[in-house]
């Protein structure tokens, strides 16, 4: 028998870091739905959800209510485990995405000096997910979804990757705190002043990465019914959803710390600010998604190859050299 | 802790070889593919566990995260793996398949064991700054050699590509004047 002062205590903190970061990724979820819904019914003109609850607020506890409760099937010719191990593999890694990111001063769950690889590493194997989910679902919009997903992946992950070096030859740490703490309070004190083409290329390829609107190829409604997630019901549907949202979430987390300050504030630092920083720039990507019709997918792969990279590349030069140089 | 530690080397080695076991007994292509991502994944916790936390946040993002969607972006779109058909292997082939491996573990291992002592008794994580200097001092001609590989593949890769693309122009002008 073990008792309880055996279990080391950097366990412990893992364990609550990991529950309270799964509460907060299931809340999120909930808060996503609703302002998707509520933001999208008022660029269009129309209130949105408005039946259950007061303005509709509980309308994602009914849809989440729903998704438990629906049966789930497998299609007739799908790979059973590959099929049913898709969504858990799209949707764990989230969970450890959220570790190394600091909340407030003293609210980050792993403090890893190599963080920002961390979240990278763990966030790109969402494309395996969706790749095996799209192969093994035995459809052809499903495939087609998935090969779409991969060209488009592989593409914007070079550029989201060289868009982050700046900040790390600026910082001269990969430490997602030290960053936070290079930064100032003020707006002006801010990485974006500095990095400017940095974090407007970060934001874009972040959109690309979680598959949203006008990047939302693989999922392309009208053309894929669903993409790679066409045949899926109930809650490997539900796994997948709550996955793209925490990506959402965990891009705007790390443009926010990287570009925008993260936890600072110009009053009272802590985590309300990070809060509102994360929360507004998902905000941003909930009106492109309704603002901006689907790039076409050459568009798509020009802007990355011919644009972004060759411009992050002179970025980075130009940092490293003044770097160098100062 | 350190019974915590055993247990989840235990858990790791299990990965790696099952993973393996499904990569080479699997009879679906893909299904064969996810077995060497576990593989891999086993991998990078060992990295972990050896206390070298970038190696294995690299092996993560580069061999799980990368060059694994690359191969299934290759296999998954050929008609066999679309349609499930593989050709059963003789149990001669599984004979061979097993035995291969077992010379370069026996080679390996025999040097690791008997040769090779270890320098430090527990394993120290070492920062990047000390990795990156390392890299640029010391070991610069090996790391510049490894990306000059890597180049010659990618111009190869781009060489092939136009390759195909001028047969392809050619082979349109030719129809073209035959009409």
């Amino acid at each position: 028998m073990i008792s309880l002062a055996q279990i080391p205590i950097p366990l412990i903190k893992i364990v609550v870091g990991l529950l309270g970061i799964l509460i907060f990724i299931g809340l999120n979820g909930l808060a996503c739905v609703y302002l998707e819904r509520k933001v999208a019914g008022h660029i269009q003109r129309r209130p949105g959800p408005f039946e259950v609850g007061p303005h509709g607020i509980l309308q994602p506890i009914a849809d989440a209510v729903k998704l438990v409760a629906k049966q789930m099937i497998t299609p007739k010719g799908a790979d059973p485990i590959l099929y049913w191990s898709a969504p858990i593999i799209s949707f764990a890694p989230a969970i450890v995405c959220f570790l190394p990111l600091p909340f407030g001063p003293s609210l980050q769950n792993i403090s890893i000096n190599i963080g920002l690889i961390m979240v990278l590493a763990f966030s790109s194997l969402n494309v395996l997910a969706l790749c095996l989910g799209g192969w093994s679902s035995q459809n052809k919009w499903s495939l087609l979804g998935a090969a779409r997903d991969i060209a488009q992946s592989v593409a914007y992950e070079i550029p989201l990757l060289l868009s982050m070096l700046p900040i790390v030859l600026l910082t001269g740490s990969l430490n997602l705190a030290d960053i936070t703490a290079y930064q100032g309070a003020w707006p002006w004190q801010w990485l974006v002043v500095k990095q400017p083409l940095a974090f407007i290329i970060f934001f874009v390829c972040i959109f690309a990465e979680t598959n949203r609107a006008p990047f939302d190829l693989p999922e392309a409604e009208s053309e894929l019914t669903a993409g790679f997630h066409t045949e899926y019901a109930g809650m490997g549907f539900g796994l997948f959803f709550l996955a793209e949202y925490s990506y959402m979430v965990v891009g705007c987390a790390l443009a926010t710390i990287l570009f925008l300050g993260g936890y600072q504030g110009p009053v009272a630092p802590g985590w309300w600010w990070f809060l509102i920083k994360v929360y507004g720039l998902l905000m941003v990507m909930i009106w492109v998604r309704w603002s901006f019709p689907r790039v076409r997918f050459d568009q798509l792969l020009n802007l990355t190859w011919k644009w972004f990279t060759p411009l992050i590349l002179i970025n980075i030069l130009i940092t490293a050299l003044v770097v160098k140089l100062i | 802790m350190e019974r915590l530690g055993l247990i989840t080397l235990i858990l790791h080695i299990l990965i790696v070889v099952v993973g393996g076991f499904i990569t080479v007994f699997a009879n679906n292509i893909v299904r064969s593919l996810t077995g060497l991502i576990l593989t891999l994944f086993g991998g990078a916790g060992l990295y972990f566990l050896m206390a070298a936390p970038f190696i294995g946040i690299m092996q993560v993002l580069i061999y799980v995260g990368a060059v694994s969607v690359i191969i299934f972006f290759a296999i998954a779109f050929t008609r066999r793996a679309q349609f499930g058909l593989t050709e059963s292997r003789k149990s001669s082939q599984y004979f061979l398949v097993c035995l291969l491996p077992i010379l370069p573990v026996a080679v390996l291992g025999y040097f690791l064991v008997k040769e090779i002592t270890t320098s430090i008794p527990v394993p120290q994580i070492s920062s990047v700054q000390t990795l990156g200097k390392f890299f640029l001092g010391p070991y610069v001609l090996p790391f510049e050699l490894i990306s000059l590989v890597l180049l010659i593949a990618m111009m190869g890769a781009v060489i092939l590509g136009f390759e195909k693309k001028r047969i392809q122009m050619e082979q349109l002008d030719q129809a073209k004047q035959e009409e």
